[in-house]
């Protein structure tokens, strides 16, 4: 059984409704900022809001976790390294979608379709399987884009 | 529609850091991975400082927001991670975190008064449904044959 919470929520449901909360509002106060702010500029001020967290991590990581090997520490931190590279750069695209007049109503669904181009890289470069629902959501994915554009 | 063009890399460079992270993740912790996340978006507001040059003398209000929207979105990764160490089921978790833009749209149409005619409306349903289909993982082979009797 999942452990509770002072509200009687499951953990799990509650970090969960957590996570909805501060994603969903970060589309609210990119559409703001970008009213005033550019791309690069945002960039940095994205970049200091994330330092205190970056802070705690790092105190957490040099206590130290468990079991996690030495061998392939240097490929993890590469990978990991890109994806922060490639997050930031997408963070830079999204916000310039915002200043460029993409409504934040539009341009939030528009961006969270972007496991569909990870299931397709999954398949051609991981060699994953697709399921028949991954499909369905692809299929859907595009449909969503014609629509959002109609 | 030049916002489009924006919205689509960063659903691109986002989509292909689904694969990164998980190849960083089979080798590293998440924490270690999302530390590493993080340096590399300092790394990347370095670049920005040197190459972009990006504009000072900003308003309070745009400043708190970028400062905010780095501060959500760091935030959310984590109470992410937290929701699936708390025990939650990843398929429900992922689903219900694919939620978010929901959140986004309903605040920026009750915040912003953003107006969406109907073909965006439906659109931005048919993207959250087609995100979150697109993040369940596919059953594993051997449980599927079980279960359709093989």
């Amino acid at each position: 059984m999942s452990e509770k919470s002072r509200l009687g929520l499951p953990l799990w449901l509650l970090w969960s409704l957590v996570t909805v909360v501060l994603w969903g509002t970060w589309g609210l106060v990119s559409k703001i900022a970008s009213d005033g702010v550019d791309a690069y500029m945002n960039q940095l001020l994205f970049t200091a809001g994330i330092a205190p967290l970056l802070v705690f991590v790092g105190w957490k990581v040099s206590r130290g976790g468990p079991g996690e090997k030495r061998a392939g520490r240097g490929r993890g931190v590469f990978w990991a390294f890109l994806t922060g590279i490639l997050g930031g750069v997408g963070n830079m695209a999204y916000f310039e979608a915002m200043v460029k007049g993409g409504k934040a109503s539009v341009v939030t669904p528009v961006t969270a379709l972007f496991p569909m181009v990870t299931v397709v890289l999954a398949l051609v470069f991981l060699k994953e399987r697709l399921g028949r629902v991954q499909w369905v959501g692809l299929g859907l994915a595009f449909v969503a884009i014609y629509l959002l554009n109609a | 529609m030049a916002w489009l063009g924006y919205a689509i890399l960063a659903l691109v460079l986002w989509g292909v850091t689904g694969v990164t992270q998980k190849l960083s993740t089979n080798r590293i912790s998440s924490e270690r991975s999302f530390l590493w996340f993080c340096w590399a978006m300092v790394a990347l507001s370095g670049v920005v400082v040197v190459v972009a040059r990006p504009h000072w003398g900003l308003g309070t209000l745009v400043v708190a927001c970028s400062v905010a929207g780095g501060a959500l979105n760091g935030l959310g990764a984590w109470t992410s991670f937290k929701a699936l160490e708390s025990g939650g089921k990843a398929s429900i978790v992922i689903s219900l975190i694919s939620l978010f833009p929901l959140l986004t749209v309903v605040l920026a149409v009750a915040l912003l008064h953003e107006r969406l005619t109907w073909m965006q409306a439906a659109g931005a349903v048919v993207a959250i449904a087609a995100a979150i289909l697109l993040s369940l993982e596919p059953a594993p082979a051997k449980a599927e044959a079980q279960s359709a009797g093989v």
